[in-house]
């Protein structure tokens, strides 16, 4: 792709910047970190104690600007995954955090638990579309004082790809990390390549940093391993109900938080990732599905441009509760309007509901999103060659290129092959038991679960990991 | 100028116009509770009836709302016991741990809509702030508002210490995570799933 589609003159994209910096300079934010604030008020921002109200000077910001670095690197334990925004848009990435999971067995939904987590891993690690992997789902099952452990360790020990996720407290990070530094062998080892990607919500629109996700930013900062925020207005409820307004809380928002990290650790790098969406104020309902979450994505996308940032994050999610027609166009659209908009990466995969419960036919789905986006991304392929000028002359008006040889070697790259759509006429699909889209994902789904997972750990790994955590949860991908 | 004006401003959002008419009204020696039911309340019904046939959105609805407030408070010196519209005292918050708000919000503006009287502490709530704003207030429930399954169990903790301190303040719970299973378990008085059915389990508990 050589251009990306626009909302935006060039003279709008700075009006919506200078507008951010005005907000930053007269409204302000709330910290209530602590130490946000130090650092805030040692980097030249107005800071009230008291009222924790910090206000931001337009060249603090502009001065941190200079310092925001284009690239962002998820680090994959085996290297071979290893990817990097943009170079690599689109980037898909699962979902995350839900507490449910739809049963894959009896269909019902019910809280998810570590053994779900070390299948889903499985299956991410083996489908083509997801780039990392979010761990989508909590652990229920979790022994106390395990509550992250029991979603790090499954997910480690079942997919090499890049394992992105959160943690509640510096506790739970500590602990998480340490599960790191033993699978690399060591804290320097470790820390050359960082395979565990952190992510937070620091910010709580409209205009305030908390205490705890704020804290692992800088701790995460500080360290100089890889961390990124997402920024959520929701307007109408903690935005303006403007696609504009809220833009511009979400935009001031994101260079308060690079201000935060720039200000630790200048050239750190970040992901410009702000899921701005409208609420739905018939019943105040979240609907991260609606498609005003594409627009506002593609917006925030032209000022990563501007930044020159990489962008992207909570993108395709969908409100309806089944793997039907809803999640599909809520997902399909919404990723489209984003990729079109030059967005870099889209968690999108696996969840329904709003992101409670996590569905391994959604997931197969949205793999098929995913390669469609690729495919999408990948585009028309100038070139002289590929105008075909010397094949459309031999072949002459009324000819075939059925059996041509040019055809041949072009159609297996030329198209995406789907697995999952149904593509022949109705008699056939009858006699093909006239499976719906979700029958035939869960099936392929649970095809790959039903195989042995060629990514797990060494068992000697796996013995010393598990005697320095004792009590950890069994982790293994078994369906 | 009748109590039709008292209605209709209610339904336009307009406070100022409805403190203006109730005083009117008080003055020209109208009975408060033809001015509170037939005015104030028979108001809030059609807001409520606009509201689930999907004519009124939310905003509209909190704004009524506020408006009938406004007018309350003015009738409020004149109420005699058996005027009182006041459907309950309510304490309603986030608990301990979680700052998700939006829907907490919800219901304690639907609630103030519907009459209760709510007394809203917001975020990351202790048990301890819960009880004691309750007592405070001689409140009749107290509502909690959970959105991670890691802070979910501080509303059993305050069930818990209501029932060790033989308080008995109705309760009722809620939050995308939250499950009618989850509240019996931990012995809350009531759950629903969102905001129009909380008030109507919030009515059902307290006359109970
Ligand atoms: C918006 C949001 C945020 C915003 C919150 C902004 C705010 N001011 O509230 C921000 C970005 C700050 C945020 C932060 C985090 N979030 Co969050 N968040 C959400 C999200 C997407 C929507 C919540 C929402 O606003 N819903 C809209 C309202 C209207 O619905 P509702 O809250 O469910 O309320 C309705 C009913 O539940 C009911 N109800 C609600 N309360 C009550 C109370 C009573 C008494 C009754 C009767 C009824 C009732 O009535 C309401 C109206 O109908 C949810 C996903 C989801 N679908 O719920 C995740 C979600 C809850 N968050 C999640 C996570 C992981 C986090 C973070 C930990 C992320 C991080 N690592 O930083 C932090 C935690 C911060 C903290 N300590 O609390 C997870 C929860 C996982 C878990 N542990 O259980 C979820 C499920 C998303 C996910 N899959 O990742 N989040």
């Amino acid at each position: 792709m050589h251009q990306f589609a626009s909302y935006f003159s060039q003279k709008e994209i700075e009006r919506v910047h200078e507008a951010s910096l005005e907000v930053l300079e007269n409204t302000g934010m709330y910290v209530r970190n602590e130490r946000a604030r130090e650092i805030f008020a040692k980097g030249g921002c107005q800071v009230d104690n008291q009222t924790t109200l910090v206000k931001f000077p337009r060249k603090v910001i502009e001065e941190c600007r200079k310092s925001f670095v284009p690239k962002y690197k998820f680090t994959a334990q085996d290297p071979d995954f290893d990817i990097t925004l943009p170079d690599d848009r689109p980037i898909i990435v699962t979902g995350s955090s839900a507490p449910n999971i739809i049963d894959p067995k009896t269909g019902e939904e019910r809280r998810a638990t570590s053994t779900d987590i070390a299948n889903i891993a499985h299956l991410i690690n083996e489908l083509p579309g997801f780039d990392v992997f979010s761990i989508s789902t909590l652990a229920d099952d979790a022994p106390e004082g395990q509550f992250s452990l029991s979603r790090f360790y499954p997910s480690l020990k079942n997919c090499k790809k890049p394992v992105r996720s959160n943690t509640p407290n510096i506790r739970d990070l500590e602990m998480v990390l340490e599960l790191g530094e033993l699978i690399a062998g060591s804290k320097e080892a470790y820390m050359e390549r960082p395979f565990i990607n952190h992510h937070y919500c620091p910010v709580v629109s409209p205009l305030t940093f908390d205490v705890e996700s704020t804290e692992a930013i800088i701790y995460l900062t500080e360290k100089g391993l890889p961390v990124y925020g997402t920024i959520v207005p929701n307007a109408g409820m903690t935005s303006p109900m403007t696609m504009m307004g809220t833009l511009v809380v979400g935009n001031a928002e994101f260079l308060a938080l690079s201000t935060l990290i720039q200000l630790i650790r200048p050239g750190a790098p970040m992901i410009y990732a702000v899921l701005s969406t409208v609420a739905d104020m018939r019943t105040g309902a979240y609907v991260p599905g609606a498609i005003e979450t594409g627009i506002l994505q593609m917006a925030h996308t032209e000022m990563a441009r501007f930044y020159n940032i990489p962008s992207g994050g909570y993108i395709g999610l969908t409100n309806s509760h089944c793997n039907d027609a809803q999640s599909g166009y809520e997902t399909g659209m919404n990723t489209m309007l984003a990729l079109m908009g030059g967005a870099d990466l889209f968690n999108m995969g696996g969840l329904l509901g709003s992101l409670m419960a996590f569905d391994f036919g959604k997931a197969y789905t949205d793999n098929e999103i995913a390669m469609m986006l690729k495919r999408a991304c990948r585009g028309m392929e100038f070139s002289e060659e590929n105008l075909c000028l010397d094949l459309i002359h031999e072949i002459g008006p009324g000819g075939s290129y059925m059996d041509k040889l040019h055809t041949v070697k072009h159609m297996r790259k030329t198209m995406y092959l789907s697995k999952l759509a149904y593509r022949l006429l109705r008699d056939q699909w009858i006699r093909d038991g006239a499976t719906d889209t979700q029958t035939r994902a869960l099936e392929k789904a649970i095809e790959i679960l039903k195989q042995e997972n060629p990514a797990r750990f060494p068992e000697e790994l796996d013995a010393k990991i598990r005697s320095h955590f004792p009590g950890l949860v069994p982790g293994d991908a078994i369906f | 100028m009748s109590i039709k004006d008292i209605y209709a401003a209610v339904l336009e959002f307009d406070s100022d116009q409805v403190v203006k008419l109730v005083k009117d009204e008080i003055s020209r020696g109208t009975e408060i509770s033809v001015i509170l039911n037939d005015g104030l309340i028979g108001a809030m019904d059609e807001v409520g009836r606009l509201f689930s046939a999907g004519d009124l959105f939310v905003p509209e609805m909190l704004l009524a709302a506020q408006a009938m407030k406004a007018g309350l408070e003015e009738l409020k010196p004149h109420m005699k016991q058996g005027d009182s519209r006041t459907k309950g005292t309510v304490v309603i918050g986030t608990v301990k741990g979680d700052l998700h708000d939006i829907g907490k919000n919800l219901v304690a503006m639907m609630m103030e809509g519907a009459g209760f009287e709510v007394i809203d502490l917001g975020v990351d709530v202790e048990t301890e702030r819960f009880i004691q704003t309750a007592q405070e207030h001689n409140a009749d429930m107290i509502c909690m508002s959970a959105l991670l399954t890691t802070t979910m169990p501080e509303m059993g903790v305050t069930v818990e210490t209501l029932k060790e301190k033989g308080l008995n303040f109705k309760t009722m719970v809620g939050g995308a995570p939250v499950t009618k299973e989850f509240a019996d378990q931990i012995g809350a008085d009531g759950y629903s799933p969102d905001a129009p059915s909380a008030v109507e389990m919030a009515r059902l508990l307290i006359s109970a």
